[in-house]
This record gives C-alpha cells, structure tokens and sequence, in this order.
C-alpha cells in the first residue's frame, strides 16, 4: 500500500468522508483565563473545525477511524504538556490517550493484574475504583493513611509483611486532593512513597486530575488572599516528575479542568506500556470522540496555545480557591463549637 | 428505570425471560451503580461532594455548533446549523452545561429517547421490558457483552470466521471461540444445534456472537428464515445471542430498476428483519454502531436489551469509561431529533 499510493484499501472498512453529516463543528470559548460568564459575546474566541486542515487535521480525520493513539495534533498537545510541567527523567516516556481516568485506571491496572491479585490502596480510596476491581476479582489491600495521605512506612510495612499467594505489584493513589480525604502529599511525601515502592518494586497508578488544584494555606484574613497561589510554576511536583525508574503510571484527564463530558484524558508511561494501552484501546473504545478531540485541539492548538491552557488552569485553581475559602469561613461561622 | 414502550401493544407483549442464570457469578448478583454510590440520591437542597463534580461555570465552552448537510441528495432541506447553547435546553437537547458535565452510565436521556423511539419502528421488539444504552461503538460492547456471560476459561460460540476485533478481545478476556460452520448465508443452524448438542467442554456454552448483516469477513448476510432459524437453536440451547450488526442498514438489495431515493417510511429500506425483532424470548443483545452510518470516530452506539442486563451495562459503563461523550451524544442528538428528525435520519440512511 506504501509503495502505490494510487491503491485504495478495503480492508478496514472505512467509511467514505463525503457520508459525514457535519461540515463544520466548533464553539465559542471565552479567552485563556476568563470566564463564560464574565466574557462579552463579542470577545468570545471562535474555535472552528472543518473539512479542510491547517494548523491541525481536517474533519475528515477526527470523524474518520484511526488508531488507539488518537488524532495527531489532540495527542501532541497533551504530549508536550506533559513535557513542559513533568518533564519526565527517563528518555523513553510517552502519552496515549484514554476516556478519562476510570478508564486509564482499568486500563493500567489490567496490564500487570489479573484475577486473584491485590492491589494497594490509601485505607480510603476512591469508591468508584471499588465497583471496578470486584467484577475483576482484585482484592484491595488498605495503607494507613494521615493527613498527607499515605504513610510510606505503613506501605513499606504491609509490602514487607505480605503472606499473600501472589505478590503485590501496584499501588494506586490519588496524591493531589485525594478522593475521599482531600489529603495532598508533599514533595517529601511523595520522595519517600517513591523510595517504598522501588524497595518492593512496585508499579504507582498516580491518578490525578486534581492536579491544577493547589492552594496556598487557608487564612482567615480575606483582605489577603490570592497572593500566593502556586500557579504552574510552584505546585508541588508530581510522582512522574520523581520517576527515575519508569514505574509511574500518570493519569491525566481534562474531566476537573475542562469539562467531564468530553470523556477526554491522557496516560504518561513508558512507551512500551504506552503502546500496549494503545492495542488496548484499539480492542475497546478506540480513542477519545472525535467531536470532542477536535474542538480541544483546535482549542489547544489555534487559540489558547500552552500558555493560554496554563494561563486557564490558573485561573481554575483560583475559582477553586475561592470556593474552598467559602466553604471554610462558612464552616468556621457555623460549625465552630460543634465539630 | 427501565423503558417501557408506550405504544398500547407494548402492555400485550411478554416480559423478557429471566436469562440471570447465564451471568457469570459476579453479575448474578444486583450490584449498585457505582456512580450511584458516589453520587447518591438528591435530598433536599444538600449538595453532594463526593463525586468530584467540577462546577459547571468552571466550563470555558459558550456554545457549541456544527453545520449540517442535508441528509440526502433528494431530499435537499433539513440542512443548517445545529447549535447547543450553555444553559437552556436546546430542543429536544439537554444544555450543554448538562452535556459537558459528568452523568450516568445509562447515557444522555435525549440521546436515548430517540434511539428507543428509532428501535421501536426499526424492529419493534417483541417483549416488553427492553430498554436501551448508550456505547462508544461495538468493539467496546461486544467485550462488555461478553464479559456479562464469560468469565476466564469459558467458551463462546463464534462464526467460522469472525471479526478480528472481537476474536482479539476473547484472547485478552481468555475466552476460548467456538467456531460454528458457515454457508454462504452465513451460521449453518443444523451445525450450531449439532455443536451444542454434543458439547462435552468443561463449561457450558451460554452465548452466541454473529455478525447477521454484512457479516465480516466474509460479507454473508442471513434471510428472514436462516435468521429464525438460528433463533429457535438459540431457544432450544438456551444461548444468549449477541448480535453484532453496525451494517445492518447498508442492505443492498437487488438493483431495483427505479430508486426511490425519498422514502421516509423504514418499510421503504427493505432490510430483513433483525434478530432483535424476533426475539419473544428477550436473548438477544442487539449491538449498534453511528460508526458505519454516521461517522466512526463519533464514538458512539447504542446497546439494546432486556432491562435487567442494561442495569449490569449500565455498572460496566461507570466501571470504565462512564458513557460516551456527552457532548457528542449531544451534537447527535441534536442532529437527529431537531435538526433531521426520524424523517430526515431515514432518507439518511435508504441514501447511504
């Protein structure tokens, strides 16, 4: 087929473009860091994707089947994201795309589980990961958790102390706004996690969407708040960051920080686990919609840029920001005395 | 909940058979939704926080829009924008607030309600409790299908030759295939009840997977009578027939020596009825895709079903990828209820 062009393939059964309903999908986003509603109409940027390609594919590409990769130029942002805020220590780390992170999650873990295995978990953890391993007969193997979230030496203690048939391999953990306890890990935290899962060569699921959403310390003092969020550049850095060895799985999803309905996410691994995703998701969902691949990445790529999308997710973990300062100066007028 | 037709025939129509002795064991049991579990129900005016729902004003997105064409050469009107604005209901659409944001595995309620109200003039299934579920296209269905039915080690019976992507699924599953003997029809019946009558295998045969229309690879597509007949060795084996069917309303019939090209009425398709549309028992898990009909990469399908096997579809979905795009499911909804309407969506299709 490569070698003459002027060959048609039937063998995949692909649809010809000219049957595809649209000939033109897009939205109106407000500016990098603004809001829909504090945004006029008028300067509301126009993102616009059409059967003709430029800066990225045409129609005819993101509607059209591809591979478990997703489109080029959807995938190559999420790629050169990653790059830019975890700038991973190992040469050969790549991204593929996922549904979001239940997925990523099932995903990662049927790579290394099967039926009968056990997975480490914080002693509290995401319920929606419990209804996903029961039908997969995994067990869940509790790690005492503090106010940091998982205790290394807890996790050292029950790896070390394992009798079970088969040996624990993987942990998962939710490092940032952990689901349910809110807990996030610190630098020092996340070194010492690190140290504990190469002691016992375990693989980490480092589930994060909430990523973006660091605070500075609440005050009570609202005159002056807001001065020292950590933006991108001072979040505390990310198990991928810390990753030397290539035993993180990143789960990355725009569900938090753009919307959850457009079922858009990306995994960081090593590529050989990075491919073995991609056959993975070529045997189930294929890859993200392409309605929703084409208006993130024409968004990405056309309007915002990477400066615009961070400039976005700051603005984010100031909403976010605002929100927790309510909910606490609410709690403290309301509760204080009682809980 | 589960649909119930509103049609006064559907109150005559039997109930599905009770099939939950051929789940698997952890689907034997009921279990929650898990997005019902994080979520919970409303009450009163509390505001649930457990799921992580990320505040709709949070959402950069305005408006969404997308021009249309027509749906048929003939047929020229019905073309247009399509748009879906931030918190109104757009037609018969939810907002795109509600679109964007984090829903059940059962699938958007427009998106739904025209695929039961297209089901029903399609192949009226012939028992009352079926309902319908959203996918993102059959590879991923025809493994949650599956997996409702087979655990690791089980057997399932496939045609001789079968899709690729759904025999690579089985090696992932560990599900050994079954090949039942073809013709040019496709499934031979006298092979399949000889199959499962003289299986001897470690454990039970208890679901079919056949492709009845276009079938691939070998393109076979199976007559009203190869199609009943396959249906009554269903019946007498007790199997479960998935019915993988994405090219099911491509049928080229002969060359007729006029083309009607404005027919509105699904008679006018001329396609052989489904498997779904004879199945009095409720065994049948009808699989469909936009993929051939539509676009591929929409990823988006639909699953039609007993109501009892929707509600274990609908934990698979929460358990891995939620539901499709709600945006997408949006845009097609909107395209399929306003814009085309069933009228326009049925000249669509008798174009294609």
């Amino acid at each position: 087929m490569e070698a003459d062009p002027t060959l048609l393939s039937l063998g995949a059964g692909l649809p010809h473009p000219s049957t595809f309903p649209f000939a033109q999908i897009g939205a109106h986003v407000a500016p990098a860091g603004a809001s829909v509603a504090n945004t006029a109409p008028a300067d509301m940027l126009n993102v616009s994707v059409t059967t003709s390609s430029g800066a990225i594919e045409g129609l005819g590409k993101f509607l059209q089947y591809g591979n478990g990769r997703g489109v080029p130029s959807y995938a190559a942002f999420t790629r050169e994201h990653t790059h830019r805020v975890h700038d991973p220590k190992y040469v050969d780390w790549d991204t593929v795309v996922s549904l979001g992170n239940t997925d990523a999650f099932v995903k990662a873990l049927m790579l290394f589980y099967t039926s009968g295995d056990t997975l480490l978990v914080d002693e509290w953890t995401y319920p929606a990961i419990i209804g996903t391993v029961v039908p997969m007969n995994i067990q869940l193997a509790p790690v005492r958790m503090d106010a940091e979230g998982m205790v290394p030496e807890a996790l050292d203690h029950v790896c070390t102390n394992w009798t079970g048939e088969r040996k624990l391999r993987m942990v998962y953990t939710i490092p940032t706004a952990q689901n349910p306890t809110g807990a996030t890990m610190s630098i020092a935290r996340k070194r010492a996690i690190y140290a504990v899962a190469q002691k016992h060569n375990l693989v980490i699921i480092e589930d994060d969407p909430y990523y973006y959403l660091q605070f500075e310390p609440y005050t009570a003092d609202s005159e002056h708040r807001y001065t020292n969020l950590p933006g991108i550049t001072s979040l505390v850095p990310s198990l991928l960051s810390l990753d030397t060895d290539g035993r993180v799985i990143r789960l990355d999803s725009f569900s938090k920080v753009l919307a959850p309905g457009l079922r858009c996410g990306w995994v960081t691994a090593p590529k050989y686990i990075t491919d073995k995703i991609q056959f993975h998701n070529e045997t189930s969902i294929q890859q993200p919609a392409g309605v929703s691949q084409a208006i993130v990445a024409s968004l990405m790529n056309e309007q915002w840029g990477h400066s615009g999308w961070e400039r976005h997710l700051v603005q984010i973990q100031r909403d976010y920001a605002m929100r927790r300062d309510l909910f606490v100066d609410l709690c403290l007028k309301h509760l204080n005395g009682l809980v | 909940m589960s649909f119930t037709t509103s049609t006064a025939l559907a109150s005559k129509l039997p109930q599905a058979k009770d099939l939950s002795h051929l789940f698997v064991p952890t689907f034997r049991i009921h279990q929650k939704s898990p997005f019902k579990a994080v979520m919970g129900t409303p009450t009163l005016d509390m505001i649930n926080m457990a799921g992580g729902v990320p505040h709709p004003s949070t959402f950069p997105l305005e408006q969404v829009q997308a021009t249309v064409r027509a749906p048929s050469h003939a047929a020229p009107g019905r073309t247009g924008t399509l748009s879906l604005e931030r918190t109104q209901a757009n037609g018969s659409t939810e907002s795109l607030n509600e679109l964007l944001q984090y829903n059940d595995g059962r699938g958007m309620a427009s998106y739904c309600r025209f695929l039961r109200q297209f089901t029903e003039q399609a192949h009226a299934p012939p028992y009352a409790d079926w309902d319908v579920v959203a996918s993102c296209g059959n590879t991923d269905s025809i493994a949650k299908a599956v997996s409702l039915f087979c655990q690791q080690g089980d057997h399932i019976i496939v045609e001789q030759y079968s899709f690729p992507g759904a025999l690579s699924n089985l090696v992932f599953a560990k599900v050994k295939p079954v090949p039942v003997a073809m013709d040019i029809e496709g499934v031979d019946p006298v092979a399949l009840d000889s199959l499962c009558s003289s299986w001897t295998g470690a454990t039970l045969l208890r679901a079919i997977y056949v492709i009845p229309t276009g079938q691939n690879p070998t393109g076979a597509t199976m007559s009203l009578a190869r199609r009943k007949a396959l249906y009554a060795v269903a019946q007498k084996h007790d199997l479960v027939i998935i019915e993988d069917d994405p090219y099911y309303f491509l049928q080229l019939g002969p060359m007729p020596e006029t083309q009607d090209t404005t027919a509105t009425d699904m008679n006018k398709l001329s396609l052989v009825p489904s498997l779904l549309s004879l199945d009095t028992d409720g065994r049948v898990i009808r699989l469909d895709s936009f993929s051939k009909i539509l676009a591929p990469n929409l990823r988006c399908g639909w699953i039609t079903a007993p109501a009892y096997i929707q509600d274990r579809m609908q934990i698979l979905n929460e358990s891995t990828i939620l539901q499709p795009s709600g945006l997408t499911q949006g845009v097609i909804s909107r395209l399929l209820n306003d814009t085309w309407g069933i009228e326009g969506w049925i000249e669509h299709l008798n174009a294609l």
